[in-house]
């Protein structure tokens, strides 16, 4: 386990310091699960759904190189340069090597959780490539220079006037202004200048059909669109997860992301990449980066069949009251707390614990992945491997005696039962780090086990 | 009335910080003509150190309850997350088969349709997560489905008794375990919460069927000096037994 | 080994027993009239419900004079009208399909043919050949659609049955896209804003007239 401050509970602590901004961040996030909750309640057949969402995830892992293979069948049919990522390096790599065949130093990019994951932005950086983020909230965080905090809410941990000194210092709007209508606006006049003239787009994939080698991206901006169509070079990115077996069945998932996201029926735009355009260039890059190896882990796999709808940010009353960047990784949240031991097991140590395994995040998961259960899983994987710190060790073990013995169970109890009476600051004190903001439950004359034996034996 | 023999399992922080919800629990079953038994040499059910990541550890603790309790037809505990986690960890016995929650073995083995119960107060129901997800005491706000709660069917038969209404009528409390001291920042905000809705209803009391939910939301509203009381369900359910 | 036979061979190694396919929700039941064919008029009412919720406008409008006069009042500043429904002309300019995308950067209203709608969601199914161009719904400030009354799904899985319907008719697109409402944003603290980069105005026009089917697919 991380003994610097680049764990949750550090994080999360740091976060909480400002109460009324926990209580904002909650709120706000809160309001978008309740949202979910109309819209899902409007569809008569909405967990018979989740089911077969679930089930279809299930076929794909089930059959994914053959799912894949067709893909890329397909594609290339259909006049798409197929790529393949063996892992973020690759990716990188082969995305600058599009723009260098092309002599490009200038592009954009709408959002892409895998190019997060693959940090493709500070490679491109380094290799003198400006990227424009063009998803308003990403190009938020872009501007401010941290990571996002939310899949599919970037900047859902900025006040609109923090957005406002953002948007002056770097867009030239007036200070003080924090309207977002405003605001908007403003980022609509800068993007489009970038629109026009950029010709390179790089969009993420939400769904690629392996029956038809097309790929579908989600927006309500427009902006993958407006990348897209005015470039020369469309490069798609995309998990190999991400494929679905049949076109058809992209009336399951369509029905389900908008409004296990946001709550609304369907994104504004869902739009269906088949071709490319005459005189265009279009690229998919599939990105193993581990996800070939998580295929293998019978008790985690599950969450493979992901569709980053970020619902179970929305429900997790702990992601709420520590926002993403505690989860030091690119998808946060609980379906992010079972992805990233993946991909570094010691790094990612923390984040199984950021949890108090409510459950709530499994029943709004629009594919039914067990996220509650493989938190509770990977935990013992990480203890087993070693990443339990060493003072955790003892107590856990030093409990295992005394909740294996009973009589030196009965007498701890008496014990610690003693000291809370008769010599409380021994408890109440701050190395007891439940007593800094609670009392201790007021300590019995005898235990349950004591009466028992004196009145009814 | 067939007469159930019943083991009982008390939590060990039951045991030792809340006896009076034990005794409340034993009373109770044998009101309703449970023959019920205390095997003296329980401790825990080994779920602090498996969800810490420690299951390898809890070996003790199974072989002891295996011990303790495979005798019994029915096997009762008044803690949802305790139960949740026998019925789910507890491998190589056919415990987990005869393993209930309190309120699910009132209603539903027992089906206990009245009460001799009194507690005129304002109650706040906390729906504790493991009991409610993992056990089904209640319907969960994330299924579309349709509602039910079995502590509040059996809450809405004390006399007397004001149920209040929630903002948020199953968010968890923060207590999660090993989770409220590793993660104390964020598990006390979570009971504050919670505390704070109970308390913009106008709740006098706040219950629910696990203790441990109930000893973290106490010690924050102890910590605030609130007047506000937490008591659980096998207490209330049990209330005016005895005058 | 190429990195395609490397993550090919692991995935094929490590995917999980086989699993079978689900079968689909089956379609939503049409209502039927006193005659017994299928009347959809609870579906256009659901749909026009929907897109307004999103932000959207919808007229139900027997002919295209009547979408003239109505986007000639809602619009009268706009400069450039671009249209692919040969008859909103003279009101419309009839560009060509294979201009440059960047020479429709000033366009300020563009009108474009559908296929269908959905009714549980408000939107649009619109194909490139349609478009005009594929830039054209996304680079226009302001943009109307049109379909006809009838044609109008229940909800996805319907949809998805029509575009494999409209498809075996004529060749497969190279685009498409489903649109409903304008293009908005709610990523400034979860203030919804219509007009982010796409359109900043949608507006459905339902036809209860045959539309032409010259250049529509």
């Amino acid at each position: 386990m991380s003994t610097n401050h680049n764990n949750h509970a550090a994080l999360a602590a740091a976060f909480n310091k400002d109460e009324p901004r926990v209580e904002w961040h909650d709120q706000t996030l809160w309001w978008v699960r309740k949202k979910r909750d109309i819209a899902a309640a409007k569809v008569p057949d909405w967990e018979a759904l989740r089911d077969t969402a679930s089930r279809i995830k299930d076929n794909v892992l089930s059959n994914l190189s053959g799912y894949l293979r067709q893909f890329e069948e397909e594609a290339i049919r259909n006049g798409i340069t197929v790529h393949w990522a063996a892992d973020a390096t690759e990716h990188n790599q082969i995305i600058l090597s599009l723009l260098q065949k092309h002599k490009v130093d200038k592009m954009v990019k709408s959002k892409s959780m895998l190019t997060e994951e693959c940090h493709l932005n500070e490679f491109l950086h380094e290799n003198g490539v400006e990227v424009i983020d063009t998803d308003l909230g990403e190009r938020v965080v872009q501007l401010a220079g941290e990571p996002p905090s939310h899949i599919v809410l970037p900047c859902i941990h900025k006040k609109k006037e923090e957005i406002g000194e953002i948007f002056h210092e770097h867009l030239g709007t007036p200070a003080g202004n924090a309207d977002p209508q405003f605001l908007t606006h403003a980022a609509r006049l800068h993007l489009r200048e970038k629109f026009l003239t950029r010709r390179v787009a790089l969009t993420g994939v939400n769904f690629a059909v392996a029956e038809t080698g097309e790929f579908v991206v989600c927006t309500n901006e427009g902006n993958a669109d407006m990348g897209a169509h005015l470039a020369d070079v469309h490069i798609a990115c995309m998990g190999i997860e991400k494929i679905i077996p049949q076109r058809r069945h992209l009336g399951v998932f369509l029905r389900l992301l908008a409004r296990s996201a946001t709550g609304q029926p369907i994104t504004t735009y869902s739009s269906h990449f088949r071709r490319p355009r005459p005189g265009q260039e279009m690229h998919i890059v599939l990105v193993d980066n581990g996800r070939s190896v998580h295929l293998g882990r019978k008790d985690f796999r599950n969450s493979l069949k992901c569709i980053r709808c970020a619902a179970c940010f929305n429900t997790c009353p702990v992601y709420r009251r520590s926002g993403g960047h505690s989860y030091h990784t690119a998808v946060a949240g609980p379906i992010g707390s079972i992805l990233a031991p993946n991909l570094d097991r010691s790094k990612y140590a923390d984040l199984p614990f950021a949890s108090t395994l409510c459950g709530s995040c499994s029943n709004v998961c629009p594919v039914k992945i067990d996220i509650h259960e493989q938190l509770y899983k990977w935990r013992q994987v990480i203890v087993q491997e070693g990443n339990a710190t060493a003072g955790k060790k003892a107590a856990m073990k030093a409990m295992n005696w005394v909740l294996s013995n009973p009589s030196v169970y009965h007498g701890a109890g008496r014990a610690g039962r003693w000291f809370m009476l008769n010599a409380p600051f021994t408890v109440n004190n701050g190395l007891n780090a439940w007593w800094r903001q609670r009392d201790m439950p007021v300590a019995p004359k005898q235990s349950f086990g004591e009466w028992y034996k004196k009145n009814k034996h | 009335m067939t007469k159930h023999r019943v083991g009982l399992f008390i939590p060990c922080y039951v045991d030792q910080f809340y006896p009076q919800v034990g005794i409340a629990t034993l009373e109770l079953l044998e009101k309703f003509g449970c023959e019920v038994v205390y095997p003296p040499n329980q401790t825990c059910c080994g779920q602090p150190m498996a969800n810490s990541g420690f299951e390898h550890l809890t070996t003790g603790c199974n072989d002891l309850f295996i011990k303790n309790f495979s005798e019994f037809d029915y096997i009762v505990a008044p803690s949802g997350s305790c139960v949740l986690h026998i019925k789910e960890h507890l491998h190589g016995s056919d415990i987990p088969k005869k393993m209930y929650e309190l309120v699910e073995f009132l209603t539903d083995v027992l089906k206990v349709d009245s009460l001799e119960a009194s507690f005129p107060y304002k109650v706040g129901l906390h729906q504790s997560c493991h009991g409610q997800r993992g056990l089904g005491l209640a319907q969960m706000s994330e299924l579309m489905a349709p509602p039910f709660s079995k502590p509040q069917q059996l809450l809405d038969l004390v006399k007397g008794i004001e149920l209040i209404n929630l903002d948020r009528v199953d968010e968890c409390c923060g207590f999660g375990g090993t989770f409220c001291v590793a993660e104390e920042a964020v598990s006390v905000k979570m009971g504050k919460d919670r505390v704070a809705d109970h308390i913009h209803h106008g709740a006098e009391v706040i219950t629910g069927a696990d203790m441990s939910c109930l000893m973290h939301l106490e010690g924050i509203l102890r910590r605030q000096k609130s007047d506000v009381r937490v008591k659980h369900i096998a207490e209330i359910l049990n209330s005016q037994i005895k005058a | 080994m190429s990195s395609r036979e490397k993550i090919l061979s692991a995935v094929a190694a490590n995917q999980p027993a086989p699993r079978e396919l689900p079968p689909l929700p089956s379609a939503a039941p049409a209502a039927e009239s006193a005659q017994g064919s299928a009347m959809p008029a609870d579906l256009d009412a659901q749909f026009i419900a929907v897109l307004e919720s999103i932000g959207g406008e919808a007229y139900t409008v027997s002919g295209f004079a009547r979408i003239g006069t109505i986007l000639h009042e809602k619009f009268p500043a706009a400069k450039r009208v671009i249209s692919n429904c040969p008859q909103i002309q003279p009101f419309a300019e009839a560009a060509s399909a294979s201009e440059d995308p960047h020479t429709f950067e000033d366009v300020d209203l563009a009108i474009l043919p559908a296929h269908f709608g959905v009714a549980e969601n408000g939107a649009c199914w619109i194909t490139e050949s349609q478009m005009l161009h594929r830039a054209l719904p996304f680079i226009t400030q302001h943009l109307a659609l049109v379909i006809h009354r009838r044609d109008i799904v229940a909800d996805m899985h319907q949809a998805y049955d029509r575009i494999a319907l409209l498809e075996s008719a004529v060749a497969p697109y190279g685009f498409a896209t489903f649109i409903a409402g304008p293009s908005k944003t709610a990523d400034i603290e979860q203030s919804l804003v219509l007009g982010a980069h796409g359109p900043i105005s949608l507006t459905v026009f339902l036809l209860d007239e045959q539309l032409s089917d010259a250049g529509f697919f």
